[in-house]
């Protein structure tokens, strides 16, 4: 024996969760459209970043006398968002990149022993020499910036290469 | 069978054909959207990469909704009505 309240108020539960051809073929479509958006925010937000960056133009970071060989020093360039560091390699050599691990974005630090940038949160390596991945998790290169002397000072900017 | 349900069940299994091609696309769609997320997190990644995933995507969004209009159309050639 049914219920009253199925009596009083039937519900045709069949028909509440029908989804007609058109409908679903529609969604199908708007999630199309939803990752065509998303695709095109996304590579608007890059473009966004390169204008932005292209603003940050050759800038002084340190003096020469600053960094002693072996040692480092941190930066931001080309915004206040983008943590940076420079090494000095021998007396003449410098290079600067992006601290970012290009892992999962934590800071990486410099090891003057091995001439090596160390990710400590899931033990990457890269050369100080070029950013390349040398062990671990990161399979892509540290992006890495042009370094000039000039007057005594370094002098960053962005590389020619990334367009 | 009537000829109504046989002309339904073909509808279903082109429906079917459609929707696996269409899943196939969106699956790629899903893949340019991480490649470019990607390239915005990551310097190193040209901006070129960037816009080549996006123009891809934009031209699988036309052909899934060139898909779903052809089989809506066939569909109402078929039956005479819209599902």
């Amino acid at each position: 024996m049914s219920s009253h309240w199925k009596q009083d108020f039937p519900i045709p539960s069949a028909e509440d969760s029908y989804v007609t051809r058109r409908e679903f073929t529609k969604f199908l479509g708007l999630t199309s459209l939803a990752f065509f958006i998303g695709t095109c925010a996304t590579a608007g937000r890059k473009l966004f970043k390169r204008i932005r960056g292209d603003q940050g133009q050759r800038v002084a970071i340190a003096n020469l006398s600053e960094i002693p060989v072996g040692s480092y020093k941190l930066f931001r360039y080309p915004t206040e968002n983008d943590p940076c560091i420079l090494v000095r390699l021998s007396e003449d050599k410098f290079a600067a990149f992006d601290q970012r691990c290009t892992h999962l974005s934590c800071p990486v630090i410099f090891d003057a022993a091995t001439k090596q940038l160390a990710c400590p949160c899931h033990e990457g390596f890269f050369s100080a020499e070029d950013g390349r991945p040398l062990a671990g998790p990161p399979k892509r290169a540290l992006a890495q910036f042009s370094i000039t002397t000039q007057n005594a000072q370094i002098w960053v900017s962005r590389p020619e290469d990334v367009a | 069978m009537s000829l109504g349900m046989r002309v339904r069940d073909r509808m279903n299994v082109i429906l079917q054909m459609v929707t696996t091609l269409i899943a196939a696309i969106l699956l790629g769609q899903l893949w340019l959207f991480s490649i470019a997320l990607d390239a915005m997190e990551n310097r190193t990644v040209s901006m070129r990469v960037a816009i080549v995933a996006a123009s891809i995507s934009m031209l699988a969004c036309i052909a899934i909704w060139m898909l779903i209009r052809f089989f809506l159309r066939r569909e109402q050639n078929e039956t005479g009505e819209r599902a």
